[in-house]
């Protein structure tokens, strides 16, 4: 099975034309709190990708004798939002975000899992962001001006307790979310073809 | 009967705010309060850890302006440390900052500020976005604010070793230099800038000034307010974002005060209302006599519009040019119109561009001579920058080994808590009188009130919005809700 499947992404590499087409970002801020959950999950996210010959693209160059590796899911954590989130997901197929959300609706460290279209678009509204743009609207005027945006994006989202106190520490309940939200992502990295 | 109007959330997505504005009983505004939440802890949070580790920890504050924290703290680094980093040091730390400046202001004007002009403020609230303006003024502009804010990201990331937070600079200079082929990289990217700087004034000329009703909204008395206005300068007191003294004028435009950042505890205190966290700073020496225009008043303002009032000029050519047909245009110094703050962003925006030329061209930019080691014993620092949204204040104290014993911030915004207070409260009231029927428009041209100031709730978070991002809330005396408007209704 093991040679069939690197059979199978040698094969891929000669049609990928990036070096990842697949992204998962982290997002929020690691020092406040809950807010930390999605660098968390996507760290973790990052070691299993890392050991999983699934996602790894192996090939040989021809004037090499050694066989180099690449995984084609690459994972990143970062504190951004709308243009400037946008423009870190240009150029990949297919984006999954780890974030932490407040709906207030769910009891924290509840994981849901859906479409970014799904949520409603806020800066379509009043200020509905201090210095930016949504994410979704920021994607459509990527959109109108042809760059290449993901065609799907997916979120993992954790109900976070607290986002208002500094502290590099996840609450006991968000914490033991992690793995929920983890298994969450790989799932859906499963989906891959 | 009293009402009570809630705007609720302002945004979840940069942080959270919230607008609530009673009316009397004939319908009238009786008082208007802005709430921000204010983030816990942050002090706590450094005591115990290296002074050197606070560019990269401030920088984590907020997601809005990363690049300010990481400046003011680096500042602040090097005089608790006493060490006075090489020219080619702070050249860099101020071209990255130049680039930065470019990218933040951009943003704001085309993203937020600027689709109340293009689109106008009455405008069908799904289209006063920038995907609008691209619509209505075409792809081209988009086009160029992202390229303006590419280019300002690689800058950011050649110089400060990442994108958006760099991790560069330490007491006594930075970890890196240049190469001259980053340099003339740099250099062309700055003439492009130059470019764009002038097209976003035209834009505003044609587009704002060439309309009357628009230039009547921005002289109109409903966005005016007269204050001290705070700004850093250079030694001839030109606008300096990176380095010089805190000028402030009072609303003459006659300069009040002068201080170099280690002093301002002695300019600068701060009051506390019981109904937010969060405190107004005032001019200790002038005192808080409430939320009050006028010489009286010790509330001042930092902005783009507050910087232009407090220097004599800006220090480079075609900047200078705007800033005189800026007071020309709109009658003298100082001006007091707060919607004027959207052209000021721009002139600042120019002045950037240029200085990012001038600093790129510099020959000492690409010098090996970039660190200073710190030799002396640590003790206590000031570091201050003029952030986009107001001047930025940090200020640390170590023990011997350098570890932070206080930790104390003032951030852009914070400064101008009262004046955005003062600038809500007036436009509700100029807006919603007896008989008003409270609709969108009604209220975007309140949120403008606040808008012009770019606030910052200072906070990094990006907790996905779970709800409706708009929420306008009526209430009777007894908390019944008497109405409740939705934005996607």
């Amino acid at each position: 099975m093991m040679k069939d499947e690197q059979t199978t992404n040698i094969m891929t590499a000669t049609i990928v034309a990036r070096p990842s087409s697949l992204l998962v970002i982290g997002l929020g801020n690691p020092i406040l709190g809950d807010d930390g959950v999605g660098w968390t999950v996507a760290e973790r996210v990052k070691q299993q990708v890392e050991i999983n010959p699934r996602y790894q693209i192996c090939y040989r160059p021809v004037d090499s004798k050694v066989i180099h590796r690449h995984s084609f899911v690459e994972v990143d954590c970062v504190s951004l939002g709308g243009l400037s989130l946008m423009e870190r997901m240009l150029g990949y197929r297919r984006v999954v975000i780890v974030d932490s959300m407040e709906t207030g609706q769910s009891p924290a460290g509840s994981v849901r899992v859906f479409k970014l279209d799904e949520l409603a678009n806020p800066s379509a509204g009043h200020s509905a962001s201090a210095h930016d743009t949504s994410l979704i609207t920021a994607l459509r005027t990527a959109e109108a001006m042809g760059m290449p945006i993901p065609k799907s994006v997916e979120i993992v989202a954790i109900e976070a307790k607290n986002v208002y106190d500094f502290s590099e520490e996840l609450s006991p309940v968000v914490a033991e979310a992690v793995p929920l939200a983890v298994q969450a992502v790989m799932d859906l990295l499963k989906e891959e073809p | 009967m009293t009402q009570r109007i809630t705007i609720d959330p302002i945004t979840r997505l940069e942080g959270h705010g919230k607008i609530e504005i009673f009316l009397d009983k004939e319908g009238g505004v009786a008082n208007t309060y802005f709430q921000i939440p204010e983030l816990r802890g942050f002090e706590r949070f450094c005591v115990g850890r290296p002074v050197e580790e606070m560019p990269l920890l401030t920088n984590r504050i907020c997601g809005v302006c990363p690049e300010a924290h990481h400046m003011a703290a680096a500042k602040a680094a090097d005089m608790v440390y006493h060490v006075d980093p090489p020219r080619t040091a702070k050249l860099l730390r101020e071209l990255l900052y130049m680039a930065f400046y470019v990218t933040d202001h951009a943003t704001h004007f085309y993203a937020l500020g600027g689709p109340d002009f293009v689109m106008g403020p009455d405008a069908p609230v799904a289209e006063r976005n920038i995907l609008g303006v691209i619509h209505k003024v075409g792809l081209e502009i988009a086009g160029k604010v992202i390229q303006a804010r590419k280019a300002g990201h690689t800058v950011v990331e050649m110089i400060g070793g990442r994108k958006v937070h760099p991790c560069t600079s330490i007491p006594g200079g930075l970890t890196k230099g240049i190469t001259e082929e980053q340099r003339k990289e740099i250099e062309d990217m700055g003439h492009w800038a130059v470019e764009f700087g002038q097209f976003s004034l035209k834009l505003f000329n044609d587009i704002v000034l060439g309309n009357k009703a628009y230039v009547d909204l921005i002289l109109g008395d409903i966005y005016t307010h007269h204050t001290y206005y705070m700004g850093m300068v250079d030694e001839n007191n030109k606008i300096n974002f990176y380095d010089g003294k805190v000028r402030v004028v009072d609303p003459d435009g006659k300069e009040f005060v002068k201080y170099a950042p280690k002093d301002y505890a002695e300019h600068i205190a701060e009051h506390v209302e019981p109904w937010t966290y969060l405190k107004f700073p005032y001019l200790k020496k002038v005192g808080w006599k409430g939320f009050a225009d006028g010489k009286d008043s010790g509330v001042y303002c930092a902005t783009p519009l507050s910087r232009v009032n407090a220097a004599d000029g800006m220090a480079t050519p075609r900047a200078q040019e705007e800033y005189e047909r800026f007071f020309t245009t709109l009658g003298g110094k100082p001006v007091h119109q707060r919607l004027a703050t959207h052209w000021a962003r721009l002139v600042e925006l120019l002045y950037a561009a240029e200085r990012w030329v001038e600093l790129a061209t510099d020959p000492e930019i690409t010098s090996p001579n970039f660190h200073t080691i710190p030799t002396e014993t640590p003790t206590e620092g000031v570091g201050i920058v003029e952030a986009p949204r107001g001047t930025l204040t940090h200020h640390y104290t170590t023990d011997e080994r350098g570890v932070l014993t206080k930790v104390n911030l003032i951030v852009g915004t914070t400064n101008n808590y009262a004046p955005i207070s003062m600038s809500i409260n007036k436009a509700a009231r100029g807006l919603i009188q007896k008989g008003t029927v409270v609709t969108e428009p009604t209220l975007n041209m309140i949120e403008m009130a606040f808008r012009a100031y770019d606030p910052c709730f200072g906070c990094a978070t990006h907790s996905l919005p779970g709800k409706m991002p708009l929420e306008v809330i009526i209430r009777d005396a007894d908390g019944n809700t008497v109405d409740v408007l939705k934005q996607f209704c």
